[in-house]
């Protein structure tokens, strides 16, 4: 995949999600509870 | 003379090597960018969309098109895709020595240029301030490299970019007072989130912009800096980032512009061609002095106004010069002098914020990828009225520094050249104002016989004009070869 040079910072694009309006903030939420559903599902495996 | 191009040895533009696909360089006066595959490829899209030959139409993109074959020497040719030639820009200049409303033009510009990009299927690479340059008062997009097709579901890359060097500065000024330009001037890459959100606490968070732009901004990348952002776009992507996203957030950012507005205080300067004693007759004198200094010069490429206020000079100096830079170190009136020509459609001045006393140094990666005022200030004439005694008087400089420094722009100029210079004698109301504040007898050689006497050893052919007030005398005269 082609990736800019410049570094456009994880953060700053997530933050363009939020600054976008409702929709983008629907983005947001939807990629905050990927992750946490992704962090729930890894959980019980590391207690092992 | 450019000779034959193709027989010219080529000058890469130091300030043009953070994007590898593509690099401008130099041959003789001529201004060429060369394109590696990929950047090759981008613009051949370009040239088949919509939006971009419009831009170009109605001068919002610098002039640009295929160098000729044999126009360009053999290394350069074999080096790229493909290399194309651009419009000269007549003084290269950077935002920190820009007024608040060209900073914020300048980003309106950088703004409208990626909306219509982004409705036609492209996107900017990056965002920075150093992609728009000016015409006279007249801002012109020129990073034409930084255009490629979008990619669906992508956020802008150039929006932290465009934070740091355009929206942060504008919201300095225009929230807090604060001159912008001393923290672009000291930081090539702008202001970074984490240091502006210190100056924004308290209730001036709720600033227009500031809670999302500034605190969200920095807190994100705070907490995501260190995830990839290649894992980041991909998320965004699963989420359903899409690119009317992009285009509403760059519709929020240009609302958020045109809302930062900076009302100037009322400054010393902005009174000064009211108030420093000037009758009608000697503005008209010093006018008609200008004028028949450049006159005999056949038309002059560049013309330095050192110390420009209100700019009346500058424009009658523009009847005769492609390009005038006048230069202004009140921040005030150089907003004021820009506003003024905007509203005018002058094209032919440029109006820069910059303390003569202390000009703009290299800056960036060794110094060189931002060039100092003194190696862009190659001019055919150099105007400076009604400043030497602030640099000699108000600034310490000596008076031979001062008359061989306001020669040096003039160093290639040859015949051509003019110096157009106002001595202000020490007897006048503003001379003996600036050496009330001096310990006495400090400026012994501060005396109109020696201003003479330098000027003469300096120049040749060197005519004067008493000014009705008495206390000033004007001068034009040739640099000896």
């Amino acid at each position: 995949m082609h990736l800019a040079y410049l570094d456009a910072g994880s953060g700053s694009m997530i933050v363009q999600a939020v600054v976008g309006g409702a929709a983008g903030v629907a983005v947001a939420a939807k990629l905050y509870w990927r992750r946490l559903r992704a962090r729930l599902r890894r959980q019980p495996g590391d207690r092992d | 003379m450019d000779g034959s191009p193709a027989l010219l040895a080529a000058r890469a533009e130091p300030g043009s090597f953070r994007d590898p696909g593509n690099r401008v360089f130099y041959v003789g006066s001529r201004v060429y960018r060369g394109l590696a595959p990929r950047a090759a490829a981008n613009w051949e899209a370009l040239r088949g969309s919509a939006f971009f030959p419009g831009l170009l139409a109605a001068g919002k993109i610098c002039g640009t098109e295929p160098a000729e074959p044999g126009t360009v020497p053999a290394a350069e040719a074999g080096r790229w895709a493909a290399v194309l030639r651009h419009e000269r820009i007549p003084f290269v200049s950077y935002p920190y020595e820009w007024s608040f409303t060209m900073l914020r033009d300048a980003a309106l510009t950088h703004l409208e240029v990626l909306t219509e990009a982004l409705a036609d299927g492209f996107t900017t690479s990056d965002g920075s301030a150093y992609n728009v340059q000016w015409r006279g008062a007249e801002p012109v997009f020129v990073d034409v490299g930084s255009f490629e097709p979008a990619r669906d579901g992508e956020p802008w890359a150039g929006y932290r970019q465009f934070c740091q060097t355009l929206l942060y500065p504008l919201m300095l000024q225009a929230h807090l007072g604060l001159d912008f330009q001393p923290w672009l001037r000291a930081r090539v890459d702008g202001i970074e989130p984490g240091q502006i959100r210190r100056l924004f606490g308290g209730t001036r968070r709720f600033s227009a912009g500031a809670l999302k732009h500034i605190h969200l901004h920095d807190a994100l990348q705070t907490r995501h800096g260190a995830t990839g952002t290649g894992e980041v776009r991909a998320e965004l992507r699963a989420a359903g980032f899409s690119r009317d996203l992009v285009l509403a957030t760059v519709r929020g950012l240009e609302r958020l512009v045109r809302r930062l507005d900076w009302q100037p205080p009322a400054s010393h300067w902005s009174r000064y061609g009211r108030s420093c004693g000037y009758s009608a007759e000697d503005r008209r004198r010093k006018e008609r002095f200008v004028a028949d200094a450049l006159a005999g010069t056949g038309g002059c490429r560049l013309v330095l106004d050192l110390g420009a206020n209100d700019g009346a000079y500058a424009r009658v100096a523009a009847r005769h010069a492609e390009q005038v830079v006048a230069v202004e170190a009140d921040p005030t009136v150089a907003d004021q002098l820009y506003r003024r020509l905007r509203a005018d459609g002058e094209r032919r001045v440029l109006p820069l914020v910059m303390d003569l006393a202390d000009p703009s140094p290299g800056g960036g990666w060794r110094a060189v990828e931002r060039a100092p005022f003194a190696a862009r200030a190659r001019a055919d004439a150099v105007l400076a009225l009604a400043v030497v005694h602030h640099l000699a008087i108000g600034r310490d400089v000596p008076l031979a520094e001062v008359v061989d420094w306001l020669l040096g722009p003039l160093d290639g100029a040859g015949r051509r050249g003019r110096l157009v210079v106002e001595f202000v004698h020490p007897e006048d109301p503003m001379a003996r104002r600036l050496l009330a504040n001096k310990p006495a007898g400090q400026f012994p050689g501060y005396r109109r016989e020696e201003f003479e006497r330098l000027l003469d050893a300096r120049c040749v052919a060197v005519r004067r004009e008493e000014l009705a007030c008495g206390t000033r005398t004007l001068y034009a005269g040739t640099p000896r070869g």
